[in-house]
């Protein structure tokens, strides 16, 4: 072949390769997730895995930012704080995240984030309700869950209304700073609301057996059982209450928002009552748009899922306002975010750094979660 | 109070059961099994899938489940004992290679059903068993028929395993191996075949216990070894080793004060109970309540 | 390239310091069990450890290595009440006993509410740095290293291999396994402190039974004859997760299992096949060579 027709293909390809290159002119940028999708809280880390990719997805197909590939980098921390340390340390170093989602429990939070603070790395917690340890850390650890501090008063008060009890007993788990964070809030409020506390139990999350201390707060007779516990202990808790035979009402803290409460309490779910953070009913088109999208990805969302995709489109909100996707940017951009639509209602940082929107009191009928009347 | 009585009886029949296989291997062999609480786990799940996979009731699966679980037993003595039979360190090494086989079984169950909890599916047990209470006059409080299943079930496990080793030839010679291994060999006692029996019928008893357990509080996982293997150990030991009676009473008296401790105290104090008292036990009298005077060289 | 090193450095910055930290804790279980004793009490004293450095940096705002020094010598100066009992007993129930000691710690700190129970201190300043673990590591293999070939090395092997004989030399055998599980509570108190101030929080679900027998599984993989045995097997098996974390995708096992069962078949193979630990394989295989050529 003639030398110029052999060089004509290869100049076509390379012209061809360039063009492309120049179309597919977007940067990637990497969000990373530390999440637990194993271990004792692996029920939320699947719920929130799958409300980030489908923000990731939503964000970058309706071109909000213009330019820019939003990529998710999920990794496991099974639950513990040894490897959420790790899985932070990848991020930041090996992946180069501008920012980072989660972890999922506030016990892992309180070791990782501070090594997010140190390196300058916006973290974004979106199931962290633990009132203390979390965005004290420091400015770049923001929160989108609202805290056991900001539910349970606003659930209790209104659970009140409704049942009007004057006694209670507590059931909590004392071996993790989220549920123990939760019964420091649910005291506070039964104390600030004249409620007696006639009795209080402890658990730990490897127990399966709760029939002692659920016999020693039924004998008290009390009128309403109030329970902090994440979701596996709960739906036992629960099982073995109504076993025992307790026909009374049951109140539990954000651990119980979870669809696999009712799934493996069963029939004993029902008429539990569980304060939260995502109104799955509320008409507001932003959450209808969002429980669309799950449906149409075949997913069955909570609140947890809610709370994720709500925080990726934060992140996504920040990097908009700014104009810019580097750590700083979006650390900058959180702060300017106000009234976004989310999911959750309409979304704006506290001077804390913590979120706020309206929270709402949930009842568990004919084995589904509905907002209470 | 009385509620609480059965809460304690129906936790310690699972101690009991639990610790009578424990104590048996610890018996014949001087060898403490910690995989033991891991055959506790795969049984469970082995019921599971037994009745999830093949659709067996339960009153078939619970059978069948035993039989796997004390097949494994056979597996640990000829992998993890078997071979180290003679060495000096016998003991210490025993320790080790059934900790090491108890993480391998934890591995598999890990791979193959996951790090989440697992529940039997709704209608394996009929829901009246867990919702038809029986109140037991005098003592006052009721036990659920599933209770009252468990509680009974394991007193015939007991009560069998007790006639095994009182009246039958394998019972005697289990009981010619545990005092003297050669002796038995010179009065021609199959030793190997006799040491793997215990071992199966020790595995046969800890998977019935875990069978239960999964049974009883419906939530199966790799790590549910971790709540029995310490409160198992703290019952042979304060029943005393080897002796099959003290891990019975043992058994019961922890679930009995188990119970009272949480109820009384509070939750967190339950297992400092049985901690403090294998400490004690250990240092002052380490043959326990029933164990023979002369502890052999551990 | 240096650009690259770095990046590498900071991610697994984690494993380099738990490497030094597990190598420390191994060493505090191999010091009893370089006398024959199996005393797993480790995981109480590197509570212990722990929690006076944090309380001491968090609440008296005492200087870093005055804190250490507490770490050390409070577990060290706890080990003699528990010695005395337990180290009369044999074996098994040794290892009983100190196991018991290990979660009564525990226990006792998730229901001591001056400590927070169960949720643990957070936010203790990240003080340790890699360069002063391995710093200490080393002072700590120099001591163990002067100590074989001393007298005291070899009362201790003496003790290890016969007990009874050696009591009969006149050994004095109980102050012999009582200054080894002194020396392992420093050890393991010292690295509790140091992973305190490295992950900046303390809670009891990190001194768990679990974690102890890490700590044996450590000494016995690497190799307990010889005082940086187990320093290999803590290195070798802290690694190892990292390094199985990309491959297991390719075996088509999930990571978390994956480990476990290297873990446990390694420790099941060592323990059958080659009891002094995996320090002993290159002796082994000149062994097996030499036995094999055809002299």
């Amino acid at each position: 072949m003639r030398p110029a027709a052999r060089a004509l293909p290869i100049l076509a390809s390379v012209a061809l390769s360039l063009c492309g290159r120049a179309l597919a002119a977007e940067t990637t940028v990497r969000i990373g997730a530390c999440l637990s999708l194993t271990g004792a809280a692996a029920v939320y880390g699947a719920q929130q895995k799958a409300g980030i990719l489908a923000a990731v997805d939503e964000v970058n197909r309706s071109g909000t930012l213009p330019g820019v590939r939003l990529e998710a980098i999920i990794e496991d921390d099974a639950s513990t704080k040894e490897q959420g340390i790790a899985v932070f340390q990848r991020l930041i170093g090996r992946d180069r995240v501008s920012a980072i989602i989660g972890p999922t429990l506030s016990n892992t939070a309180t070791a990782a984030d501070p090594l997010a603070q140190a390196a300058r790395v916006p973290v974004v917690a979106v199931s962290n309700t633990a009132p203390q340890g979390i965005t004290d850390i420091g400015d770049y650890i923001w929160r989108v869950s609202l805290t056991e501090g900001q539910v349970i008063p606003g659930a209790l008060k209104r659970a009140q209304a409704k049942l009007g009890f004057r006694t209670a007993t507590v059931l909590y788990g004392n071996d993790d700073a989220f549920t123990q964070a939760g019964y420091n809030v649910m005291k506070g409020t039964l104390d600030s609301m004249g409620v007696k506390i006639l009795a209080t139990q402890t658990f730990a999350k490897p127990d399966r057996d709760y029939n002692a201390q659920l016999t020693a707060l039924i004998g008290q007779k009390p009128d309403i059982l109030v329970v902090s516990a994440l979701v596996e202990n709960a739906a036992g808790i629960v099982a073995q209450a109504r076993q025992l035979g307790w026909r009374g009402p049951i109140l539990g803290g954000n651990g119980f928002n979870s669809s696999a409460l009712i799934k493996n309490a069963g029939p004993a779910a029902e008429d539990v009552l569980v304060g939260t953070s995502w109104n799955r009913v509320s008409p507001d088109p932003a959450n209808q748009a969002f429980l669309k999208l799950m449906a149409s990805r075949g997913f069955e969302p909570d609140q947890f899922c809610a709370q994720a995709y709500t925080g990726l489109l934060v992140i996504a909100e920040a990097m908009k306002l700014t104009g810019k996707t580097g750590r700083d940017d979006v650390k900058a951009g959180l702060a300017r975010v106000t009234g976004l639509l989310t999911p959750l209602g309409r979304f704006s940082f506290l001077p804390s750094r913590d979120g706020e929107h309206e929270p709402a009191l949930q009842q568990v009928k004919d084995g589904k979660f509905q907002i209470a009347q | 109070m009385g509620q609480q009585i059965i809460n304690g009886l129906f936790l310690g029949s699972i101690y009991a059961l639990f610790a009578l296989g424990y104590t048996l291997v610890f018996g014949v062999l001087d060898i403490l099994n910690l995989a033991h609480a891991a055959v506790f786990m795969l049984a469970s799940f082995f019921a599971l899938a037994l009745s999830t996979q093949l659709h067996l009731p339960i009153a078939g699966a619970l059978p069948l489940t035993m039989v796997l679980a004390g097949l494994l037993g056979l597996l640990l003595e000829r992998v993890a004992f078997r071979p180290l039979r003679g060495r000096a360190d016998s003991n210490i090494a025993g320790l080790i290679s059934s900790l090491a086989m108890a993480t391998v079984f934890e591995a598999i169950a890990l791979e193959v059903w996951g790090p989440n909890i697992r529940r039997f599916p709704e209608g394996t047990l009929p829901a009246a068993t867990v919702s038809f209470r029986i109140e037991i006059p005098l003592v006052g409080g009721s036990v659920s028929l599933l209770q009252l299943a468990v509680i009974s079930v394991a007193m015939v496990l007991v009560l069998g395993l007790t006639f095994l080793v009182r009246r039958s030839r394998l019972g005697r010679e289990v009981r010619a191996v545990a005092e003297s291994p050669r002796a038995a060999q010179v009065l021609g006692v199959n030793v190997d075949r006799t040491i793997a029996a215990s071992f199966f019928i020790s595995s046969a008893l800890g998977g019935a216990a875990g069978i239960l357990y999964g049974l009883s509080y419906n939530a199966i996982s790799p790590d549910m070894g971790g709540s029995v293997e310490l409160k198992g150990l703290a019952v042979i030991i304060v029943g005393g080793m080897g002796s099959m009676p003290g891990a019975v009473v043992a058994g019961f008296a922890l679930g009995l004060i188990e119970v009272f401790v949480v109820a009384h105290l509070g939750a967190s104090f339950r297992d400092a109970v049985s901690f403090a008292a294998l400490f004690l036990v250990v240092v002052l009298r380490p043959r326990g309540l029933f164990g023979a005077a002369s502890m052999r060289e551990a | 390239m240096l650009d690259a090193l770095l990046s590498f450095y900071d991610s697994y910055q984690s494993t380099v310091a738990y490497v030094g930290i597990n190598a420390l804790l191994a060493l505090s279980v191999y010091t009893s069990l370089s006398c024959g004793q199996l005393a797993l009490a480790s995981s109480g004293f590197a509570a212990i450890g722990a929690y006076a450095s944090a309380l001491l940096t968090l609440r008296a705002g005492w200087p870093f290595p005055l804190v250490l020094g507490v770490a050390v010598l409070l577990p060290a100066v706890l080990a003699l009440p528990l010695g005395l009992p337990v180290l009369r007993l044999k074996g098994v129930f040794l290892a009983i006993a100190t196991i018991a000691f290990g979660e009564v710690i525990r226990i006792g700190l998730i229901n001591w509410a001056y400590v927070k129970g169960a949720e643990g201190l957070v936010a203790i300043p990240q003080k340790t740095s890699v360069w002063m673990i391995y710093l200490l590591l080393a002072a700590a293999l120099f001591v163990l290293g002067r100590l074989r070939g001393s007298k005291w090395g070899f009362a201790l092997e003496a003790i290890r291999e016969d007990e009874p004989a050696a009591q009969t030399m006149g050994i004095p055998t109980g102050q012999y396994k009582l200054s080894m599980l002194v020396l392992g509570a420093a050890l393991a108190g010292l690295a509790g402190a140091l992973e305190a101030h490295f992950t900046f929080m303390v809670a009891p679900n990190g001194f768990t039974f679990r974690r102890v027998v890490d700590m044996l599984v450590f000494a016995v993989v690497g190799g307990a004859q010889l005082y940086w045995g187990p320093v290999a097997g803590a290195a070798f098996l802290t690694i190892l997760p990292e390094l199985l974390r990309d491959l297991a995708p390719r075996v088509g096992i999930e990571p978390g299992p994956l480990r476990l069962l290297v873990n446990g078949l390694l420790l099941l193979l060592v323990i059958l096949f080659l009891p002094s630990g995996l320090v002993s394989l290159p002796r082994q295989v000149r062994r097996f060579r030499a036995a094999r050529s055809p002299e």
